[in-house]
Order: structure tokens, then C-alpha cells, then sequence
């Protein structure tokens, strides 16, 4: 039992350490907050007085709200879990976190929950600013938006295990996708309009996104439909991804190990 | 038990498309414990491969590696519990002394703050506790990453290079901390170096290293005796007088008005060396005698497996 309790603390300290490391990181580099205000604020405002100019109904204008709201906490997240490899990679130490005896996969959790909470933040701020300014109500049960986060904070985690995985496999160059690949996968699920007027096979493409589900899922509350059960494919797809990426980055991570990455991203 | 054993171990760097390079060929070590085993070798020969390996940051082409008895890639994170590394000077940039000794020490599962506050003392930069990384003078941040090092008190520790680009004054405080670890901890130190100096004054057994092969491997007193030459005569010249009719029967170098005689024994053959350089018509200003160094070993041995 002593045993099992000091193995437990240790993982879970293993875990905080990301925790840990993130929030020191934001604490200390002003581009860390930036990040998390500056432009959810601004695509959320540009977005809403589009909405305004177009004279969209208020159910239109939330349908469009929270897709902008979405990315943004999305692409907050999931920047945070790419820090584990990200920030390594910038300050070249990343041998000094491959050779500590974390798990990748802790590495990751670790980062998702510092994570989560700078989503939450901007989630609150864009929500409240949403309110104010375009008269966006939030009138969904309190049990709905923690499945609608969850399923979106999910969806994040997914996005930040591939980004760690493709600069493992292809180093410095791969840089990009932390910055893009959350808004070019929102093309393709419904950010401002239903996945169902995007042709074929895009439409399909858009089915295999989990965030397309958890969108539509949010949108039944304001009269919109989903296309199938959104929860049981948004989380369905979710379970079945995190298992093949988190394999997926293991297998990476041992490949960089083998061909050296690991010491050139290490300068 | 030994604390490091490696067992024909080959490294070759390969990416897509890439041709290989050979970083290792074939290296046998074997390092008891509690042992401070030094590497040596130029640029490129392939000591920061063979510790990465050591350390578990790379996966061998083939070879077996064991790390205090344990497989270093089949119980890698038993492995990485009780063993670190320190090499170069670069950590997370965004963090404080305190805040990166912090998130290593959780790395290791230990929360415990005397633990930080111990090495933040060890390591002379209580002081520095709040001051950014990338604020640090390079001798702090070597001080810090070599902290780091010891934060979950390994029994193996792999430095590499930790005096390089450092000033001599803070080279030798961190020489000095190094040999004060070692004498407290009793722990087994593995370090690389071009500095024969250094590795002279640390290191119990010395591996030199060239084109990603051990070519020589004991105790800087060994390593002297396996050379022939065992002190050099330096002599100076007056002036620079055509020293092509020079001809000794000893190994010896030209430089500038400088000739070095590597010999046996210089009390034996002096003179026969003087005579030698006043027979080609050169005037002498001064001599001295030395023994050899290490790195006259390193030369010599660089030289003959070429």
C-alpha cells in the first residue's frame, strides 16, 4: 500500500511538473498572455460586428460566436500541450526532458491541464465579451457546457499530441503546424456553417473531425441539428484517436531517439 | 557491479533520403562504479554520441548498453531514475533558477523544497534564485545545469564537456565543485573533454576517442607509458637560420625558432641532442626539459592509427 502511495505521488508529481512548467513559462513571458486575449478578442469582435452588418438573427449570431470562441480556446489548449516539445525545442534542451523518466503521455496530461485552464479564462472573457458587446446568451444548461468543454479540451489534446508528434518526426520545420493546424482542421468542421454544405469528401472529412460533433452538439441548443449523435461519435472518435496518436508519438519519440533529432533539436 | 557497460555499440545518424554517418563504430566500455571516467578526443570523434548513448537520449544502430546492471533500452525509465546528464549550457529560457530546478525536481517525483534549496546553496546561486536563465552569466548556467544534474542525487552522472567556453577562473570553481560531489557522493562521474588538463586532473581512467572509435583507454599514468617518448627538450634557437641540415635521431618538431626533441630520458640524451643542432650550424638561446603531457599522448596516438 506504501508502495502503491509513493508510486501514485510520484506520477502525479511527474504530471504537475508540466503543470508546472507551463504556468512558470506564462508567468513570466508577456507573449504567453498575449496569446491567450489578444487576437480570441479580436476574431471574436471582427466576427460579431460581421454578424451585426449582416443583420443575422440572434441564434445565427450565436451559431457563428461560439465557432470563433471554439477555435480560440482550441488553439489556446493546444498550444500548451505542444509547449512539451515546443519549448525544449526553442531553448534547445530537449534532451534534458527526454532523459527524466516521464511518459510521454504524462507530459502531455501535465500540459493539457495548465491548458485547460487558460481555456477556461479565455473561454469566461470571450463568453462575457460575447454577451456585452453582440447579446450572445449562454442559455444552456450548466451540464451541457462542461460536455461541450470537455469534448473541445479533448479535441485540443488531440491537436497538441499531433504537433508534438510531426516535430519529432520532422524536427524544427514542423514548427508551423502548431500554428495553423487548428484553423485549417476548423474549415473542414463547421466553424461558421454547418458541415453539411461542404462538398464531398470534404463533408466526410469534416465527420472525422471530433470538434465537428461537439459544435453541432452546442448548436441544438439554439434549434440547429446535428448530424448524428454528436456526442457518441465526438467522444467515440476522441477515444479512438487519442490511442492511435498517443502510440503514435511513443513510436516518434523513440524514432528521434534513434536517428539523432532528439540531440539536433537539442542544438 | 559496474555503473556503465557498453558492448559493441554503433550510432549511425540516418534520416530520409540521407546517407549515413558513422558516429560509432564498435565501442566496448566498461566504467566501475563510483569511477570519474573521462572521454577525450577532437571535435567530432564521437564523445557526446557514446554519453547520449550511455544516458539513454539516443538508441544505438546495434550494441547493448547497461547502466548499473540494468538493459539501457528495456528498462530505460529504471534507468533514467538514477542516473543524469549535464551537457552544454541550455535550458528552458523562459524560467527562474528556482522555477527550472523546480520543474526537473517534479520530473523526478520529488516536491520536496530542502532538496532545491540544498543544490541552490551546492551550487553557489542562492542569489540567483529569481533571475531568468537566459539572464544568467554563462558560468551560472553551467553552475545551474550541472544542479540540475544532481537534483534526484543519481548514481551516475554524465557531464559533457562542463568547462567548455567557461573562463579559466570558473572553469576551475566548477572543477573544484565537481571533485567536491564526487568526494561527498561517492558517485560515478563519466565526462568528456578536449582539455587534456582537465581530464589529467579529474578523471581516474581516461578513453581517448577518435572517428567514432576508442583508440586508447587507462590511467593518465598508463597512458603516458604506452608511448615511447617519456619527456620532451625544448630548445630555443637564436635565430632563424636555415634549419633544413638539421637531422636527429629522435622524434622532434620545428616551429619557428623552436625545436621540440621527444625522448626517452632527457638527462640521457641531452647531449647527444645538443651536439646535434650545434653539427647543423645552429646557435642555441635557452633549453628546458618537460614531461610528456597528454595531450603529446593524444598526438601520438591520434597519429599512429591514422
Amino acid at each position: 500500500m506504501k508502495t502503491y502511495l509513493s508510486s501514485l505521488r510520484k506520477a502525479v508529481n511527474e504530471v504537475l511538473a508540466f503543470s508546472y512548467r507551463n504556468y512558470a513559462v506564462t508567468k513570466n513571458e508577456f507573449y504567453a498572455i498575449f496569446e491567450m486575449l489578444f487576437w480570441p478578442v479580436i476574431s471574436m469582435l471582427t466576427i460579431g460586428l460581421l454578424g451585426q452588418f449582416l443583420s443575422l438573427s440572434s441564434r445565427e449570431i450565436a451559431f457563428i460566436l461560439i465557432g470563433v470562441i471554439s477555435l480560440s480556446v482550441i488553439q489556446i489548449v493546444q498550444i500548451d500541450v505542444s509547449y512539451v516539445v515546443l519549448l525544449d525545442m526553442w531553448s534547445l534542451s530537449l534532451k534534458y526532458t527526454v532523459v527524466t523518466p516521464v511518459p510521454l503521455y504524462r507530459m502531455v496530461i501535465g500540459a493539457w491541464f495548465f491548458g485547460i485552464f487558460r481555456g477556461l479564462i479565455s473561454f469566461v472573457i470571450l463568453v462575457i465579451l460575447s454577451q456585452k458587446f453582440f447579446g450572445f446568451v449562454l442559455e444552456i444548461p450548466l451540464n451541457a457546457i462542461f460536455i461541450f468543454l470537455t469534448g473541445i479540451f479533448l479535441c485540443s489534446l488531440l491537436i497538441g499530441i499531433t504537433n508534438c508528434t510531426l516535430i519529432l518526426v520532422f524536427g524544427r520545420r514542423a514548427e508551423i503546424f502548431a500554428w495553423t493546424l487548428t484553423a485549417t482542421i476548423m474549415i473542414f468542421c463547421g466553424i461558421y456553417y454547418p458541415v453539411n454544405i461542404l462538398p464531398e469528401p470534404f463533408k466526410t472529412l469534416g465527420l472525422l473531425i471530433p470538434i465537428t460533433h461537439f459544435l453541432e452538439y452546442f448548436r441544438t441548443f439554439y434549434g440547429f441539428e446535428a448530424t448524428w449523435q454528436p456526442l457518441i461519435s465526438g467522444f467515440g472518435e476522441v477515444f479512438v484517436y487519442l490511442l492511435f496518436l498517443l502510440i503514435l508519438a511513443e513510436v516518434s519519440m523513440k524514432r528521434a531517439r534513434k536517428n539523432g533529432l532528439v540531440m539536433k533539436l537539442s542544438g | 557491479m559496474l555503473a556503465v557497460e557498453c558492448r559493441d555499440v554503433w550510432m549511425i545518424y540516418k534520416n530520409f533520403m540521407e546517407k549515413g554517418f558513422v558516429a560509432l563504430s564498435g565501442v566496448d566500455v566498461e566504467i566501475e562504479e563510483g569511477e570519474l571516467y573521462g572521454i577525450l578526443g577532437p571535435n567530432g570523434a564521437g564523445k557526446t554520441t557514446l554519453i547520449s548513448i550511455m544516458s539513454t537520449i539516443l538508441v544505438p544502430t546495434k550494441g547493448d548498453v547497461k547502466v548499473l546492471g540494468m538493459d539501457a533500452f528495456n528498462e530505460t525509465k529504471k534507468v533514467r531514475e538514477r542516473i543524469n546528464i549535464a551537457s552544454g549550457i541550455r535550458l528552458p529560457w523562459g524560467m527562474r533558477v528556482y522555477e527550472c530546478l523546480k520543474f526537473y525536481a517534479l520530473c523526478y517525483g520529488i516536491s520536496d523544497r530542502r532538496v532545491i534549496e540544498k543544490l541552490l546553496q551546492d551550487f553557489e546561486l542562492e542569489k540567483y534564485r529569481n533571475v531568468r536563465f537566459d539572464e544568467l552569466s554563462a558560468g551560472n548556467k553551467q553552475k545551474l545545469n550541472l544542479a540540475r544534474a544532481f537534483i534526484n542525487n543519481p548514481e551516475v552522472v554524465f557531464l559533457d564537456e562542463p568547462t567548455a567556453n567557461l573562463d579559466p577562473d570558473v572553469a576551475k570553481r566548477i572543477r573544484e565543485i565537481i571533485l567536491n560531489i564526487k568526494k561527498e557522493k561517492d558517485v560515478t562521474i563519466v565526462l568528456t573533454t578536449h582539455n587534456m588538463k582537465e581530464a589529467e586532473m579529474l578523471c581516474d581512467r581516461i578513453a581517448f576517442m577518435k572517428n567514432g572509435k576508442i583508440v586508447a583507454e587507462g590511467s593518465a599514468e598508463f597512458l603516458k607509458r604506452f608511448v615511447k617518448s617519456k619527456e620532451k627538450i625544448f630548445v630555443t634557437l637564436k635565430n632563424n637560420n636555415d634549419k633544413k641540415a638539421l637531422k636527429l635521431s629522435h622524434p622532434y618538431e620545428i616551429k619557428d625558432n623552436k625545436v621540440v626533441v621527444y625522448v626517452e630520458s632527457a638527462e640521457k640524451s641531452l647531449a647527444e641532442v645538443l651536439f646535434s643542432i650545434k653539427s647543423a650550424g645552429l646557435e642555441i638561446e635557452s633549453v628546458k626539459t618537460e614531461e610528456i603531457t597528454l595531450e603529446d599522448v593524444f598526438v601520438e596516438l591520434a597519429k599512429s592509427r591514422q
